[in-house]
């Protein structure tokens, strides 16, 4: 399947969207992947004329909406330009989607829906999540090119349940995995996958920028955050129930969420009811600069999230020097090392983490210190962008 | 002969919601002219008593009913048309979907405008500029829990609220949550959801049969406030307690949350989610169960609650909204505390474990709880006395 290249390899890396400013992992990798020498080609199902100003080659997925008339123009173009510019890939895709035991019409709308992709020379088509390629199974073969998965948490654990037997036919190809934790490569072994063909690599950070040089913790009051959606993932239900158990043990505390999100409502209303209403701020959704300044100015960071593939957030916390409090879900317990740099609670455990935080609140200043540093160094060492993007050129190695 | 009143009933669509159909129905029954307005989609069999004056969703229905309506109030209640619109240009709103639900209350001005759901509120308080009086329905979320997170909702109600001529409350314990709000408690009439007990009662026999699982179910729309991740989690503690049981949520399916907290948990053999059921097919698995569970954070009074109590099924109820003045602990179900999943389980197994005798007592003091407050009949007379109250006939 692959070729013998001295050509600079492309890359074509499918996202749904062009990856907004504060989806740092996928600017840093296709920043990093250029700077190491890759041409990078975006494959998109959305486009939004904002998106030009992305300093990358684009490829938007056509638009199918409107009408049924003009939906069957679009596709007749579509199959049109199959039969005369890309017909040996479409053949093939067609003839790969036939022995996967795909129905005829299911075929042909695979082929009108990824006609896009073939206008492309690529050495590697690589999903930049795993429903992404749910229905393309069979794309990267009939371009020639190899194919790579990216799971993210979400991908891995929830889409299966979502919509059970989806990743069938993709597990059963000839693919290279990334997957952002042991945890989670793990997993994938439990569906047949060979260990050799998952790769982990683990998100980074910038940690020239969340660096704890002006880390402030003084306050009368501990100050405590978490940064993410506000979605039922994240155990925000849980963390406020821990934070009441707090309340009742008379710990004076400030609680800053810093997200947006569809449960605002349910979070807000069980904050109520718990009695912490006024100790907790809904920041709502904050950029960059600002999210480093509340770090900055919090000592607890908490992530008790019921799903997790990695979570950067809280690798920024460990670089700016907080202390990281983090449930046992998925990556998180190799994010954060249990009494080394941070500490591990069993999730949906409200009571277990209201004592963790107790336990840390009462820690000595050099019990803290020692835990900051190690976490620190560990961030640097090991979560720093060099590191990902030498780890990503090594993925596609061929 | 004294004119029958004409009472309105808006929820903005038309049907509506079980309970409030049950409100139409009865109110009808007893010869009160109902008048419905909103978007009509599939009609029940309404009697002649009930006029439907709803419109179709698409632009052009909309366009015909708006102009119809423009027709007749032209020629017939020009002044009041010019009030309306006179008003409605200072609130800005002058297009079509304000005046296709407006126009056809202003043409028929009923005695009574009586709104079902509170977020749409300031919507209507220009019907008592032109005599109808305003009754508004406080229920569950829309007064519990949606203002202490919407501040601009919380300045509406306390805007709007001291102005309302009557409120239907569905719990005294609502009308409180609305006295907060500025609600005059003079005002507030507790009218209790009313079941009809034809229909509800019971026809599976409660003996024990060779199942040795415990059957435990819930209904209702997989929404956060009716805390099914509580239930979850104590369904965990009772696994892990070597219980032996089966839960059912029914409404719950194909919702991600909970199809990964069973999954994590390892429930998959005690839990199942399934879609949302006929009415009666629901009341039968009720009646199947050992046990209806509400595990919810935020209630007005549930009436799954009270058709289970009807039909005799055991219920254990969070203590959330107006649940305990149906539910006593230990006499007519069990109670206890909201967003408590060790309290859950162990209740639970309590209730597992009492003996036919209580299981029978607490059957039979549900039953004369439904009977004694919670029939049509009584909950229509007390809406024709909320009514009365506000036309101070």
């Amino acid at each position: 399947m692959s070729k013998k290249t001295t050509h600079i390899l492309t890359i074509g890396l499918v996202l749904s969207t062009v990856p907004q400013y504060s989806e740092t992992f996928f600017r840093n990798k296709i920043k990093g992947l250029q700077k190491k020498g890759f041409r990078v080609v975006l494959f998109v199902d959305y486009y939004e004329p904002e998106d030009s100003t992305f300093d990358c080659e684009i490829v938007a997925s056509p638009h199918f909406g409107g009408s049924f008339f003009k939906r069957l123009f679009y596709s007749f173009i579509v199959i049109l330009k199959a039969v005369f510019f890309s017909p040996k890939c479409s053949f093939r895709l067609f003839k790969l989607n036939r022995v996967d035991g795909i129905s005829l019409k299911a075929n042909l709308k695979q082929l009108i829906l990824n006609q896009f992709f073939f206008s492309q020379d690529l050495d590697w088509l690589h999903f930049g999540f795993g429903m992404l390629a749910v229905g393309r199974e069979n794309v990267a073969t009939a371009m020639q090119a190899n194919m790579a998965v990216s799971f993210r948490g979400y991908d891995l654990y929830l889409s299966p349940l979502k919509h059970p037997g989806c990743f069938n036919i993709l597990f059963t190809k000839v693919v290279r995995y990334h997957v952002l934790s042991e945890e989670m490569k793990l997993t994938l072994t439990e569906y047949q996958i060979s260990p050799s063909s998952i790769y982990v690599i683990t998100p980074a950070i910038d940690t020239q920028f969340f660096n704890s040089n002006n880390h402030v913790t003084k306050s009368s009051i501990v100050q405590l955050i978490t940064i993410g959606r506000l979605h039922w993932k994240k155990g925000f239900e849980y963390t406020l129930q821990a934070l009441a158990y707090l309340k009742q043990n008379g710990i004076g505390f400030h609680y800053t969420i810093i997200g947006d999100g569809d449960e605002k409502e349910r979070l807000i209303f069980a904050a109520h009811q718990l009695g912490i209403l006024d100790n907790i701020t809904f920041a709502g959704k904050l950029p960059q600069k600002e999210v480093k300044a509340k770090l900055e100015k919090s000592a607890i960071y908490i992530q008790y999230s019921i799903q997790e593939g990695f979570c950067n957030a809280v690798l920024e916390a460990q670089a700016m020097g907080l202390l990281c409090v983090v449930s046992d879900a998925e990556g998180l317990q190799e994010n954060v090392l249990h009494a080394e740099t941070g500490w591990v609670v069993t999730k949906r455990q409200p009571k277990l983490l209201a004592n963790q935080l107790i336990s840390v609140i009462k820690l000595s200043e050099k019990e803290k210190t020692a835990i900051q540093e190690h976490a620190i160094i560990r961030v640097r060492n090991h979560f720093n962008l060099n590191k990902q993007q030498t780890a990503f050129q090594s993925f596609y190695k061929l | 002969m004294k004119t029958p009143l004409k009472i309105a009933i808006y929820s903005g669509e038309i049907p509506s919601t079980t309970f409030i159909e049950r409100l139409i129905t009865g109110l009808s029954q007893s010869g009160t002219q109902v008048l419905l307005f909103g978007v009509k989609h599939k009609l029940p069999a309404y009697s002649n008593q009930v006029t439907v004056l709803g419109y179709k969703p698409d632009r052009l229905s909309k366009f015909f009913y708006v102009f119809k309506f423009t027709v007749l109030l032209t020629l017939f209640k020009r002044h009041d048309k010019k009030r309306l619109d006179t008003y409605l240009k200072q609130q800005h709103k002058t297009d079509l979907y304000t005046k296709v639900k407006y126009y056809p209350v202003l043409w028929h001005q009923p005695d009574v405008f009586h709104v079902q759901w509170a977020k749409g509120l300031d919507d209507w308080m220009w019907v008592q500029d032109f005599g109808m009086k305003l009754v508004f329905s406080l229920r569950g979320a829309h007064i519990n829990y949606s203002p202490i997170a919407d501040e601009t909702l919380a300045v509406m109600y306390s805007n709007c609220f001291p102005k309302v001529d009557g409120f239907h409350a569905v719990s005294k314990a609502i009308g409180l949550e609305a006295e907060k709000y500025g609600a005059n408690a003079n005002r507030i009439h507790v009218v209790y959801s009313g079941l009809d007990l034809n229909v509800l009662k019971a026809n599976v026999p409660k003996v024990s049969t060779t199942e040795t699982r415990f059957k435990m179910i819930s209904v209702g729309r997989p929404h956060w406030k009716k805390g099914y991740s509580y239930m979850l989690d104590a369904c965990k503690q009772l696994k892990d307690s070597g219980f032996h049981f089966n839960y059912i949520i029914v409404g719950g399916s194909d919702t991600i949350e909970y199809q990964y907290h069973i999954h994590d948990l390892g429930l998959t053999d005690n839990v199942q989610l399934i879609s949302k059921k006929r009415f009666q097919d629901v009341q039968h698995l009720i009646q199947e169960s050992d046990l209806l569970v509400l595990p919810s954070v935020e209630e007005g009074i549930a009436n799954v609650v009270l058709e289970a109590m009807a039909s005799g099924t055991l219920v254990l109820s969070t203590d959330c909204g107006g649940m305990q003045e149906v539910i006593r602990d230990g006499e007519t179900g069990f109670l206890v505390p909201i967003r408590d999943s060790k309290s859950l389980a162990h209740k639970i197994s309590a209730i597992a474990n009492l003996q036919p005798a209580e299981k029978k007592y607490i059957r039979e003091t549900a039953l004369q709880t439904i009977t004694k407050s919670h029939t049509i009949q009584q909950m229509v007379e007390s809406m024709f006395k909320l009514y009365h109250r506000v036309l101070n006939v």
